[in-house]
């Protein structure tokens, strides 16, 4: 007897929890339905229960006869009178066909929960299996671009050829593989392919370096390059200094008055005294010839007269030997000439187009004629 | 192409040479420059031009972000506001990345030595000069050392190209300076 009720028990532990979890889920549902039923039949025919049997072996009867309507007071009634003693192997027959049918329907919550499980899972995976397409359709789309920018690095063409190449990519990866392998015919795991791509990469920025670095075309080899870039950049990197250092000495202000500047620039790049290269007034025609070519034939002889004057003080004052100015077309040095009023029309263009787009033609001229105004004062004088 | 590369070329020079004044300017603006000797002048000129330099690149490359991060900032207070104003962010993470670079060069010390271990069998020379010369190399270009390879070499690329813009600019400055210097003591 003892030994049945402690098996009930155990029953009861047993499917308690999914029963529950079960009622747990459809929990409005029973209440609204069988808990009406259950009083109607208490009412009619049964006693209270003593202890906990009530709780859950009424439930479980009501919600085991729920299906079938013929056994519901049975089941209904079997567990309520468990407590009688003379009942109890029919209680237990009916308890243990209860549990065949407890046990369908916990069988059933749980395979729904597993099912639904299932289902999460299955999601998930799906999910995952999708995250994972679309990763590696990714790196299929970036093996692809990698493709593509080798592919227009190589053919420099236009970008046109990656949309096509991204319509298509299955057709990418293939010419990849050949290519590599056809080269070593051997090591074709992914690191080393990987490997070699970088390597590939590094060549080919090596080959730009090649051609930015002046003297690096003849040199073959890793190490040979890397030095000649290694002094090239701390070359560069010294000028850097010794112009910064050039700048610091030249003026003592700190801030470059650019306007001035351009006024002196042009100014000097016409006259083209040339203290720097020790170049004496010759300069002086090709630079007004550049600079001002429509009054050519009026302006040169003035303004040859014009320069002179200041030149002259100027050299005298560098101490530079004083040149006669008759040397005028006589031009070994005409390709420096050139370069320094080139350099000095470029410095004014960079500033002019950055500032005054509109002045810069005028800009010109004005301070050509401030200089002739200059001339002709000292010449006065 | 060859003219819009030298289109390109003078947009940035014109980039360049615009912020070089701009910060040339809060230089003047912040110290009297008269008083500045000679060292300190060229200094700041040569601050300026880099911070100048990194920052019409800036978005783009590593190397400009590292010569940003790279200015000291704590002897004076000018080159703070050079940096802020011409990149246009906050320096703020100093400490930060000094720490970070810290454990970096600790880590990377020790895997050379381990390197150096390993490599006593090595036959390949080549190999060995390769690896020497460009660990000098990640010294030279800002922020180097935390770079790979690739990515290395196209920075140097980029750096190259930079400096070379900031010589041209600065060549052609100083030359207009040296004509107005003389041309000044004359009038």
């Amino acid at each position: 007897m003892e030994m049945s009720v402690l098996e009930r028990q155990r029953f009861r532990q047993k499917w308690q929890q999914p029963v529950t979890t079960y009622f747990g889920e459809n929990c409005d549902f029973l209440t609204s339905n069988d808990r009406g039923l259950d009083e109607m039949l208490a009412n009619g025919a049964m006693k209270p229960d003593p202890g906990m049997e009530n709780g859950w072996s009424g439930d479980l009867g009501s919600v085991l006869n729920y299906g079938n309507g013929s056994e519901f007071e049975i089941g209904n009634a079997i567990p309520r009178t468990v407590s009688c003693p003379p009942n109890v192997a029919a209680a237990m027959a009916e308890v243990a066909a209860g549990k065949g049918k407890g046990k369908e329907a916990a069988m059933s919550s749980a395979a729904t929960g597993r099912e639904s499980f299932k289902k999460r899972k299955a999601d998930r995976t799906q999910s995952l299996k999708v995250i994972a397409e679309e990763k590696s359709q990714e790196k299929k789309m970036k093996g692809c671009a990698e493709e593509e920018s080798k592919i227009t690095d190589q053919n420099s063409n236009s970008k046109s050829t990656t949309t096509t190449a991204r319509k298509g990519p299955a057709e990418f990866p293939k010419p990849d593989y050949i290519h590599v392998r056809a080269r070593r015919g051997q090591a074709t795991d992914s690191h080393s392919l990987a490997e070699r791509v970088r390597r590939e990469k590094i060549s080919e920025r090596m080959k730009y370096l090649q051609d930015l670095v002046p003297g690096c075309n003849k040199i073959t080899g890793k190490a040979g390059m890397l030095d000649e870039i290694i002094n090239y950049v701390q070359s560069l990197q010294r000028q850097v200094e010794f112009l910064s250092m050039k700048l610091a000495a030249i003026n003592p202000r700190l801030d470059f008055d650019m306007d001035n500047y351009l006024a002196k620039e042009i100014f000097l790049g016409c006259t083209t005294s040339g203290p720097t290269i020790g170049v004496s007034s010759d300069m002086v025609n090709p630079a007004q010839l550049q600079f001002n070519p429509l009054p050519q034939g009026v302006l040169c002889s003035s303004s040859e007269m014009c320069v002179n004057p200041t030149d002259a003080t100027l050299r005298r004052t560098i101490s530079a030997p004083v040149s006669i100015p008759e040397t005028f077309l006589d031009s070994p040095c005409l390709n420096q000439i050139q370069q320094l009023t080139w350099d000095a029309a470029e410095l004014q263009n960079l500033y002019s187009m950055e500032c005054q787009q509109g002045r810069s033609t005028s800009f010109i001229s004005q301070p050509l004629t401030g200089f002739l105004d200059i001339g002709q004062v000292k010449m006065e004088m | 192409m060859k003219s819009r590369m030298q289109n390109s070329s003078t947009l940035l020079k014109q980039d360049f040479l615009k912020k070089w004044i701009k910060g040339l300017q809060i230089y003047t603006n912040f110290k009297k420059a008269k008083t500045m000797s000679i060292f300190e002048r060229k200094k700041a000129i040569k601050l300026s031009a880099d911070v100048a330099m990194a920052s019409t690149r800036n978005p783009m490359t590593r190397w400009s972000r590292a010569v940003m991060a790279n200015v000291p900032t704590d002897d004076d207070n000018a080159s703070k506001i050079l940096v802020e104003q011409l990149s246009g962010r906050k320096i703020e993470k100093k400490a930060l990345i000094t720490c970070s670079r810290k454990i970096l060069r600790r880590s990377r010390i020790k895997a050379r030595r381990v390197v150096r271990k390993s490599t006593v069998k090595a036959s390949s020379i080549a190999k060995k000069l390769v690896k020497n010369r460009t660990r000098v190399l990640k010294r030279l270009v800002p922020g180097g050392e935390e770079m790979d390879e690739i990515c290395l070499i196209k920075e140097t690329l980029d750096y190259i190209l930079s400096l070379r813009v900031q010589v041209d600019v600065m060549r052609h400055l100083a030359l207009a300076a040296e004509r107005l210097d003389p041309s000044e003591r004359v009038l």
